[in-house]
């Protein structure tokens, strides 16, 4: 072979290469989407009859403005942030919705299948939120917080924890691998927030202060969609491995660090099944023994890419045992999360943050893919993430919402919760199968 | 915290698994999640046996 049919052939190989990882991407990202088609049917499941189609258009509304947003300051912020609140002009350039890169270009296979999926990992935070609030929060004003959330909260903490240069990894060492806090912790203590200033669902506290339990309308069609979100996590931990181009090539985590797809995949299975497991040995009750499975992930979810497959599964068994008990601590502190939302990914994801620091501590550190040495993981840059997770979670979420408090655009009047959410909409959910409670 | 982590340096790391290097650790946390199987079985077997007491 000569040396012009051998670059030929390198060419060759490097043009099949992009396409095989553009389409590897592309369909993540349509994984991905099942997520949302999980949230959907979970949220209006787990909704009473005459709230849910509006549980339902909240979610669906949440993903579309998400999109567009997402476009437009999303990409921007997550790209160019990562020194804190400083704008880096040479990475924000990537990200800029006048780039010749953010469009149809034929000299690029990368950017798009990268915006789509960090938009669907935006979509996800987002819809975190929407199921704590249901049957009493404002459509317009809950889009607006999804949008903060999803486009501009979350984008700042994943720049500074999830990018290869961002300050809390080549500072501190923080590691977490699949947004155990960059996502989950973020949208928990957000949706925290919130839900402070929101107040409760009509009838959920007497005046004693002791909770009711209230039932949504379809357990069925809630656990379905549980199972659905299981699904549509395989699309989001695929798009959280990267290629390196570099000497060797091969897969790398978000930072990075060498991995496998192998290694994400033994580790997540087991994580899927340690948190059923264990919510259902706690509870015995459908709902969480369902909600365990996302528990699970979420407590193991920072470490995917180091765990022996047993210690992921104990992680996230006892993420099952954590998270129905945080949820039954949450309602006694008088706060009304519909579904858990705060004590599954808030809380468990801190969980996830602090076992890598106990488990996964002096793992050695290595020259992140932009070329800044990573310290090795460490409890203590462990700690500082998670602090720095929760503060960037709940701050955003208390202020905003505590303006649109006072504002009077937080909380549905008392006769529309009365009447149902589903008044304020065209449709019926059920026009006669079913009476509304 | 537990010193897990089976090498030194990424250079020509095989299997990087925490206690990769330890069998005494994957032993015992293969046998945790052997326990974690086992133990809710009993927690359901107990729980159906009472199901039949109350609704005899």
């Amino acid at each position: 072979m000569t040396p012009e049919e051998m670059q030929a052939a390198i060419e060759a190989l490097q043009g099949l290469s992009n396409t095989n990882l553009e389409i590897f991407y592309y369909w993540c990202t349509a994984i991905m989407i099942l997520i949302h088609a999980g949230f959907l049917m979970y949220e209006m499941g787990a909704s009473r009859v005459k709230h849910s189609l509006a549980s339902g258009t909240k979610n669906i509304l949440a993903f579309a403005f998400m999109i567009p947003t997402f476009y437009m300051f999303g990409w921007l912020i997550y790209l160019s942030m990562w020194q804190g609140f400083t704008y880096d002009p040479v990475w924000g350039e990537f990200g800029l919705p006048m780039s010749a890169i953010m469009g149809p270009n034929m000299a690029d296979q990368a950017t798009g299948v990268f915006w789509g999926a960090f938009t669907l990992f935006a979509c996800t935070t987002a819809s975190i939120l929407s199921g704590a609030v249901i049957e009493r929060i404002r459509m317009a004003s809950f889009v607006v917080l999804a949008v903060i959330l999803g486009s501009v909260v979350w984008n700042l903490a994943a720049s500074w924890g999830w990018h290869p240069a961002g300050w809390l990894v080549t500072n501190y060492g923080y590691h977490d691998a699949v947004a155990s806090g960059v996502v989950h912790t973020i949208s928990g203590f957000f949706a925290l927030g919130v839900l402070i200033n929101l107040g409760p669902r009509i009838g959920k506290f007497n005046a004693d202060g002791s909770a009711n339990q209230i039932r949504g309308h379809s357990l069925p069609m809630t656990i379905t969609g549980l199972m659905l979100i299981v699904v549509g996590f395989f699309g989001f931990i695929g798009a959280c491995v990267l290629y390196n181009y570099g000497v060797g090539g091969g897969w790398t985590n978000i930072y990075g660090g060498p991995t496998t797809l192998s290694a994400y995949l033994f580790n997540t299975l087991m994580a899927v099944a340690g948190g059923i497991i264990g919510c259902y040995a706690c509870t015995r009750d459908p709902f969480w023994m369902m909600s365990g499975a996302l528990c699970g992930v979420i407590s193991a979810a920072a470490g995917l890419d180091l765990w022996y497959p047993p210690l992921a599964f104990a992680i996230a068994f006892a993420g099952g045992y954590l998270g129905p008990w945080a949820a039954k601590q949450i309602e006694k502190m008088g706060i009304d999360d519909a579904v858990g939302a705060v004590a599954v990914h808030g809380v468990c994801g801190v969980w996830g943050l602090l076992a890598v620091g106990i488990f996964l501590g002096g793992y050695p550190g290595f020259s992140s893919w932009d070329g800044f040495d990573v310290p090795s993981i460490n409890m203590k840059g462990q700690v500082i993430g998670a602090a720095v997770m929760v503060a960037t979670g709940f701050i955003p979420g208390y202020v905003l919402s505590w303006i649109f408090n006072k504002l009077g655009v937080l909380r549905a009047g008392d006769g529309v919760q009365r009447d149902g959410m589903d008044s304020e909409l065209e449709g019926v959910a059920y026009p006669e199968e079913i009476r509304s409670q | 915290m537990f010193n897990s982590s089976p090498i030194t340096s990424w250079e020509g790391a095989e299997a990087i698994f925490t206690y990769a290097d330890s069998p005494l650790g994957m032993a015992v946390c293969f046998w945790i999640m052997t326990a974690m199987l086992i133990v809710p079985l009993v927690v359901s077997y107990q729980a159906e046996e009472q199901a039949e007491v109350d609704h005899q």
